[in-house]
């Protein structure tokens, strides 16, 4: 499934808001005298990742920052850790070493480091030079829910000094109310200007609770938002390559992200005959969970399936529970994918988002892969995501996180995914 | 895809976002318009203003009221040309839909003027159903609540106890009932105004809220009659919520520029197996009367025999009632005499009630119900027009007499603003002279309700009427108020009197209360006065007047014109 690439040339905002950073050495926003410091040509931008799998919090942090902190003083730092570390403590090593930039993070479901996929690690996504502006923000939510969250935090638009192309990047409580609301929030502030990439935190499938980082601080039911601005162009690439089962059917009932009935039916019990369910899966809301996850549904858009993510289930009132809206009245269909469609799919978004970047030289990447697509996978065949990956971008630093949903607004006002990967290459 | 048709469905979906449950329903729904046809831009537009908007700035969105009137199918914006469509929506609305490097087609445009139709409609269904359910959410509140203090009313107050007593189980906490009662309340209302009164009940209720926990309920059952609804393991749990709910509401408030300080007492049940709420309730407003008893700021908990206390001042307060109505309750009158030559110069008047089965009641009997139930103003008064009636009536037979008279009443009559009324009428229909009257009440009803009182005293001041003090030197004792109001008599405590020729210190303050009364030229009257030792220790002393069993009981009307006529012949005789 193809998905436009988007170049926004942008004016700045207008208004003001909460818990805002802003980095930028030529500005001076909030510059350090360490920044300022800096001798850096207006073009120079650079990208680095580092990743970790030792379990010691400090050691880990200390192998996945290396490599960024050898590349200069970053201006932006994205710390995608495992639950598995304490976040509070990763996030406090991490903003110890990194001066002035922006911190933002968020707890996972696995990590994408360069040339490896991991879990129960850190990765750490950097960005650095006087070519980009940077800026971040964080809104906090509520169990009901993340739209102001998500608009609050998009607010960081506010304080970013504006260049040629500018992205805001969210990174949203994945367990929290329905995950539509993040976009629709932030696309409230952000506009038609700027395009929205992010993913949803993990909590490596416990689907207990998820923290989001800003600075040194960890929030849950969070949204926290980085607002990326540079000279050079920025590309979006969203793919997710599954296969409707047969003919969509319609949403005969459904509220938010609990979906009763599909053609009048039973939700649940359309979607486990469907696919032919084994038993065990009938009755067990663990082993539902589990097997669900490689069979999504798909939501009828105007030219594109968009995925929705089947949670859960309650196996009281028969109703399908998803991380994000199944609008009633709309088509749904039963999705199925492979191996072979995940791959593909990995290398369709990456090299969109290459190709969004109008010719110019790729300088890195930040991926949001659903946790899903690696669930399809499996341990065996991961690595040949990697190679996929790597076949787009060279040997030029990438990284991200396996989420519980991806953002990718690049046309329309939606852009709310499930089981896709959302890949934004910069230049 | 092309096979499966898309449109129907997306304007099934986008009408699916209203809800009268979600206050935002209209700005999910646009969201849905743009998600439906992929548009960056939509916006609703009504009489030359923007009411919703997503996609673009504030800066940006005029662009949209600049072109309400001529609908291009273009806009040029930063990110490009946005290709709009201007669908109405009817009543001269309209819902703007733009996207970025597309235009809509045929079947796009068709959707879109479908949605803006249908979207006025729902919406005008959704404000219909939503302002129905405000007014049935605010009759039902009206029902419930009280509309001043906006705390559940006694219907609301009954449900809930009844739900959770029903929900009780054994070995749980138990559902707790707190009547809180604020001591005095109607002389705010008397002395402040009603506005002040109605202040003074809001501010008790948030002071009510404050004070208990999340999960108990408070509730207003009428006037000054609070309850709260807890649950409690131990009794002294209920009883630490008392202390701290009398401590907070005692505490002085600013009402109309004064300081208002006025205590509750409470009353605390225990829901028992099988209790109704009604039961339980009940029961805890018998505790709030025992609280009264016991004084003002005080607590006390039900226990069965207040029932049978209650069911006995029920039947007391009815035949009261009855007896008030019947004339039953009937003037006694003490004489007074003079010092040292013992001459009768008048009468105390006490109330007395001739009951037909159980025969000369003394007001131990009733008077405490009496002022409960509010009946003592009414008896009260009563007394105050019969006496003075009998009084005047032997000015007739006895025109050299200037007998005077006292008549006690208590101090709710005493702050009614319209025992000034009462009075008049009496003197007016008797004849007696005002300077022959003394109205008696406790030093303590003088001080301490001075605000309610200082009219009442005016009036009967401007009457002609004089105060006399009764049981002065037991209480606040301060000497201003015996210059600034009309006092006539004071009258020393029987307590003082009872320790003359026994106790050392009864004798000096007797002196020294004389002494005041000379020095402020009141005549002084010591009541009690039972043995001629007390008596001889008085004239020694130098007290004017005096009261007693010595010199008689109170008895009715003809007994005490007996002892006159008889006084009347010993002058004669003299």
């Amino acid at each position: 499934m193809p998905a436009d690439p988007l170049i926004a040339p942008l004016a700045p905002a207008t208004t003001g808001t909460l818990a805002h950073q802003s980095v930028d050495p030529v500005a001076g926003v909030t510059a350090t005298p360490e920044l300022d410091s800096l001798e850096e040509s207006d073009s120079e931008r650079w990208i680095q990742v580092g990743g970790s799998i030792l379990l010691d919090s400090e050691q880990a942090v200390g192998e996945a920052l290396a490599p960024i902190l050898a590349s200069g003083q970053p201006k932006l730092v994205l710390l995608f850790c495992s639950p598995s570390h304490d976040l509070s403590l990763a996030a406090a090593l991490v903003a110890d070493q990194i001066g002035a930039a922006g911190l933002i993070g968020c707890s996972t479901a696995g990590e994408l480091a360069p040339d490896r996929s991991i879990g129960g690690g850190i990765a750490i996504w950097a960005l650095g030079g006087a070519g980009f502006s940077v800026s971040t923000g964080l809104g906090q939510g509520s169990a009901s829910g993340l739209r102001q969250a998500a608009s609050d935090a998009a607010h960081c638009l506010d304080g970013l000094q504006r260049r040629a192309h500018t992205v805001l990047v969210l990174l949203a409580d994945g367990l929290c109310g329905d995950q539509m609301e993040v976009v629709r929030g932030a696309y409230d502030v952000a506009g038609v200007d700027v395009p929205l990439v992010g993913g949803c935190a993990g909590d490596d499938m416990a689907m207990q609770a998820t923290q989001q980082i800003f600075g040194r601080r960890v929030h849950t039911n969070a949204v926290v938002a980085a607002a990326i601005s540079s000279d050079a162009p920025l590309g979006i690439g969203v793919s997710h390559c599954w296969e409707p089962l047969g003919e969509p059917m319609l949403v005969t009932s459904s509220d938010g992200t609990s979906v009763s009935t599909l053609e009048d039916r039973p939700a649940l019990d359309v979607y486990l005959d469907a696919f032919d369910a084994p038993d065990e899966v009938r009755s067990d809301p663990e082993l539902f969970a589990s097997w669900a996850t490689t069979r999504p549904l798909g939501i009828r858009r105007r030219d594109r399936i968009e995925i929705r993510y089947v949670s859960g289930a309650d196996f009281q009132s028969r109703k399908l529970l998803t991380i994000a809206e199944v609008p009633q009245g709309g088509l749904a269909f039963l999705m199925q994918g492979d191996e072979h469609s995940v791959l593909e799919a990995t290398h369709m978004a990456c090299q969109m988002a290459c190709e969004g970047l109008q010719g110019a030289p790729l300088k890195g990447m930040l991926l949001f892969d659903c946790v899903a697509r690696r669930s399809v996978l499996r341990d065996e065949r991961i690595s040949e995501e990697i190679k996929r990956i790597n076949a787009v971008r060279g040997d030029l630093p990438v990284g991200g996180f396996y989420t519980y949903g991806e953002i990718a607004r690049t046309k329309g006002a939606g852009g709310f995914h499930n089981q896709t990967l959302v890949a934004l290459a910069l230049a | 895809m092309s096979e499966v048709p898309w449109s129907l469905h997306l304007l099934s979906e986008v009408l699916a976002a209203f809800s009268v449950d979600d206050p935002h329903a209209l700005r999910n729904v646009i969201n849905r318009v743009a998600e439906a046809v992929d548009a960056e831009v939509v916006a609703i537009l009504r009489e030359g203003k923007i009411s919703h908007c997503i996609g673009l700035s504030a800066t940006e969105q005029p662009l949209l009221i600049a072109h309400a009137l001529d609908h291009p199918a273009s806009l040029r914006l930063r990110s490009g040309l946005l290709y709009t469509y201007w669908a109405p929506m009817g009543e001269g609305a309209l819902l703007v839909v733009g996207r970025l490097r597309e235009p809509f087609n045929l079947e796009e445009r068709s959707l879109l003027r479908a949605m803006g139709r249908s979207i006025q409609l729902s919406a005008q269904v959704l404000q219909a159903l939503t302002a129905e359910r405000e007014a049935k959410d605010a009759a039902l509140l009206q029902a419930t609540h009280d509309a001043m203090t906006g705390l559940p009313s006694r219907s609301l107050v009954l449900d809930r106890l009844e739900a959770i007593l029903s929900r009780s189980n054994p070995g749980d906490r138990v559902a707790t009932v707190l009547f809180v009662d604020i001591d005095r309340f109607k002389q705010i209302n008397d002395v402040h105004g009603h506005a002040s009164g109605d202040q003074f009940l809001i501010a008790v209720a948030n002071v009510l809220r404050r004070v208990v926990r999340s999960g108990d309920l408070v509730g207003r059952l009428s006037g000054d009659e609070f309850v709260v609804i807890t649950s409690t393991a131990m009794h002294q749990d209920a009883e630490a919520l008392a202390a701290r709910i009398i401590e907070q509401v005692s505490r002085p408030l600013l009402l109309a520029g004064k300081l208002v300080s006025h205590s509750p007492s409470i009353g605390i049940a225990f829901a028992l197996a099988g209790d109704t709420a009604e039961t339980v309730i009940e029961n805890a407003d018998m505790a709030m009367y025992r609280a009264k008893d016991r004084g003002r700021g005080c607590y006390a908990c039900y226990d069965p025999m207040m029932r049978l206390d209650a069911q006995h001042r029920a039947a007391i307060e009815a035949d009261l009632r009855r007896g008030v109505r019947q004339g039953e309750i009937r003037p006694y009158l003490q004489p007074i005499v003079t010092l040292p030559d013992r001459r009768l110069i008048g009468f105390e008047a006490l109330a007395r009630w001739q009951h037909p089965l159980r025969g000369l009641l003394a007001p131990s009997e009733f008077i405490g119900v009496a002022e409960d139930t509010g009946l003592i103003i009414e008896i009260d008064t009563l007394i105050l027009k019969d006496a003075c009636a009998i009084i005047g009536g032997w000015r007739l037979h006895h025109p050299e007499q200037h007998l005077q008279l006292s008549v006690n009443v208590s101090g709710r009559t005493f702050a009614d603003p319209s025992l000034p009324d009462h009075v008049a009428r009496a003197l007016q229909s008797s004849g007696m002279e005002a300077d022959s009257l003394y109205i008696e009440i406790t030093e303590t009803m003088l001080v301490e309700d001075i605000e309610a009182t200082i009219q009442v005293v005016e009036r009967l001041k401007q009457l002609g009427v004089r105060l006399a003090i009764d049981d002065f030197g037991t209480g606040y004792s301060s000497l201003l108020y015996l210059k600034r109001f009309p006092v006539g008599i004071l009258k020393i405590d029987r307590s003082f009197i009872d320790g003359l020729g026994v106790d050392r210190e009864d004798e000096v303050i007797v002196k020294a209360v004389i002494g005041v009364a000379r020095a402020l030229d009141i005549e002084l009257v010591a009541e009690g006065v039972e043995t001629e030792r007390q008596l001889e220790m008085l004239v020694e002393l130098g007290c004017d007047c005096v009261q007693g069993y010595l010199f008689g009981r109170p008895c009715d009307a003809e007994a005490a014109e007996a002892l006159l006529n008889r006084q009347a012949t010993l002058a004669k005789a003299g």
